[in-house]
């Protein structure tokens, strides 16, 4: 479904990524796992088009990678980014519609956003920039989900939450992850967290993949040390 | 009475004054850039009437329409083919661009039309008035007044009540973003360079029917539009009315009792504000 194949990122003259390799399943959720500065949102951004990269990345058969951010979009890529970025003067139902901008058809409406967290009906009409971090990243999800991607990039979707409400929106993910054929990118800092909440991992450090592997039976203190660059990377 | 009488002819000036700011409070708003050109594109669009009543001998709702709709070309060409090539994260480059827009099109105005005062004829509609209780009203200031709020209004609905309107808005919010809804913001923004020519234009003909304009008269519209924006708060619509509202009082104003002044009392209303609210009078601080 998504094939990435040395995948580079620059800022000007400052090289963010190394020659990436990813390959994955329709269905399936990577969780993207590295320090501060490792590379992680550098990732998601070559993917949807927001930095420069070189490279080449394949989704559904369709090499992207030439592609300016909106049409990237428009061939199904979705971005929650890091820092929610609700579109402040727009109300939580603007904000949910114009991510179905592009008109994909699939699963996801307004509809079904909504029952996936409910409190957003009640809010629907109040500007974004006045709800709750909690309830803002519930919007950037579902404004994300609205567009009905293929490939779907959530970027720090617990950071800075309660812990309770970080547990709630993980639980949503967990929804998302059962009925869908897309490919999703979690990026999380919490590793015990990322690992529960996908089928494949990849460890950065310093722009360059230490370890990668499948989740399930996965060694958490082997991860914890690629995490931080100490001992050998298998 | 007399007060009355300014605050009426002030008021009904400050339509005009608002719809100056309009345009470049939209691209203001949308594009972060002040565009230097918009007294230029003004007042281009007032000689483009002028030229086509002139010498197509078109009559004037015509000519009038004529000259907008080339204005919203030249404004969505410009943007296109140039302005957006230069947008970045440096507001800089875009903003020199504007400046020099600006100065080429006033040097092609003198070369078309030559530096004579030139004026768009209405006939009697310019003279005749009526009174109320003893307050002469003109029909023309008053139809311009009407026009200015008309379009405010219009622009009011267009932004709140239309998925384009919203796209606008989002694009304002945060324009990396709204490419990531599957947006091209490069079209968003030549629309609005469009739009905000014709809105300069429509202002420019106005001024041109209400007295008299030579090709030198841009950078003086462009000082007031800026005036304008900057008393009444940045990146609000209404605000721009209001600014052009108080602005135009002002004016007239000075002039009853103080006639030598120009504008001097406008410059210096702008200081006050800028000193006491930065933010304009119905600004609001940035929500981030």
């Amino acid at each position: 479904m998504l094939e990435v194949s040395k995948l580079s990122a620059f800022y000007g003259d400052f090289q963010a990524l190394f020659e990436i390799d990813i390959s994955i399943q329709a269905g399936e959720t990577l969780a993207l796992i590295g320090a501060n500065g490792a590379g992680k949102t550098s990732l998601l951004h070559a993917l949807c088009g927001l930095t420069a990269a070189k490279g080449s990345i394949t989704l559904a058969g369709r090499e992207i990678s030439n592609l300016p951010a909106f049409q990237r979009a428009a061939h199904g890529v979705a971005l929650s980014p890091e820092g929610r970025r609700m579109f402040a003067s727009l109300s939580v139902r603007e904000n949910l519609e114009i991510g179905a901008n592009t008109g994909r058809k699939g699963p996801w409406s307004r509809e079904s956003v909504i029952k996936l967290f409910p409190i957003l009906e009640e809010f629907a009409e109040r500007p974004a920039r006045l709800l709750s971090g909690g309830q803002q990243q519930m919007v950037a999800i579902g404004r994300a989900l609205m567009a009905n991607p293929s490939l779907l990039l959530l970027d720090e979707v617990s950071l800075g939450l309660a812990p309770v409400v970080a547990e709630e929106v993980m639980t949503a993910l967990g929804q998302i992850r059962t009925k869908n054929e897309m490919v999703t990118i979690l990026v999380e800092q919490d590793i015990r967290r990322a690992v529960a909440a996908s089928d494949r991992f990849l460890c950065l450090l310093e722009g360059r993949e230490v370890l990668s592997g499948v989740c399930s039976g996965a060694d958490l203190n082997m991860i914890g040390r690629a995490y931080f660059g100490e001992g050998t990377a298998a | 009475m007399m007060t009355i009488e300014v605050l009426i002819s002030g008021l009904l000036l400050g339509g005009l004054y608002a719809l100056f700011g309009l345009g470049l409070s939209l691209i203001f708003g949308v594009m972060k850039i002040a565009n230097i050109a918009h007294g230029e594109f003004a007042i281009g669009g007032a000689f483009f009437a002028i030229a086509a009543g002139t010498f197509l001998g078109v009559p004037l709702w015509l000519a009038v329409a004529m000259a907008l709709i080339l204005s919203f070309a030249i404004g969505y060409g410009m943007q296109i083919l140039l302005i957006n090539r230069v947008l970045g994260d440096d507001p800089m480059p875009a903003l020199l661009m504007t400046f020099g827009l600006s100065i080429i099109i006033q040097n092609m105005l003198v070369e078309l039309f030559g530096a004579d005062n030139r004026s768009l004829d209405i006939g009697p509609l310019a003279t005749i008035g009526f009174k109320i209780y003893d307050i002469a009203i003109g029909v023309f200031p008053l139809l311009m007044f009407g026009v200015a709020i008309a379009l405010f209004a219009t622009l009011h609905w267009f932004l709140r009540h239309t998925r384009a309107g919203r796209n606008v808005r989002a694009t304002s919010d945060d324009p990396a973003m709204v490419c990531i809804m599957g947006l091209d913001r490069t079209r968003i923004f030549a629309l609005f360079m469009g739009v905000s020519a014709v809105l300069a234009a429509l202002a420019g003909i106005m001024l041109a029917m209400r007295g008299s304009i030579t090709p030198f008269s841009g950078a003086e519209r462009l000082l007031i539009a800026f005036e304008v924006i900057v008393i009444g708060g940045l990146g609000s619509i209404w605000g721009s009315l209001l600014g052009g509202l108080v602005l135009g009082v002002v004016h007239i104003l000075a002039l009853r009792i103080d006639p030598s002044s120009g504008p001097l009392y406008g410059h210096l209303l702008l200081l006050a504000i800028l000193l006491a609210r930065p933010e304009g009078l119905a600004g609001r601080m940035e929500h981030r």
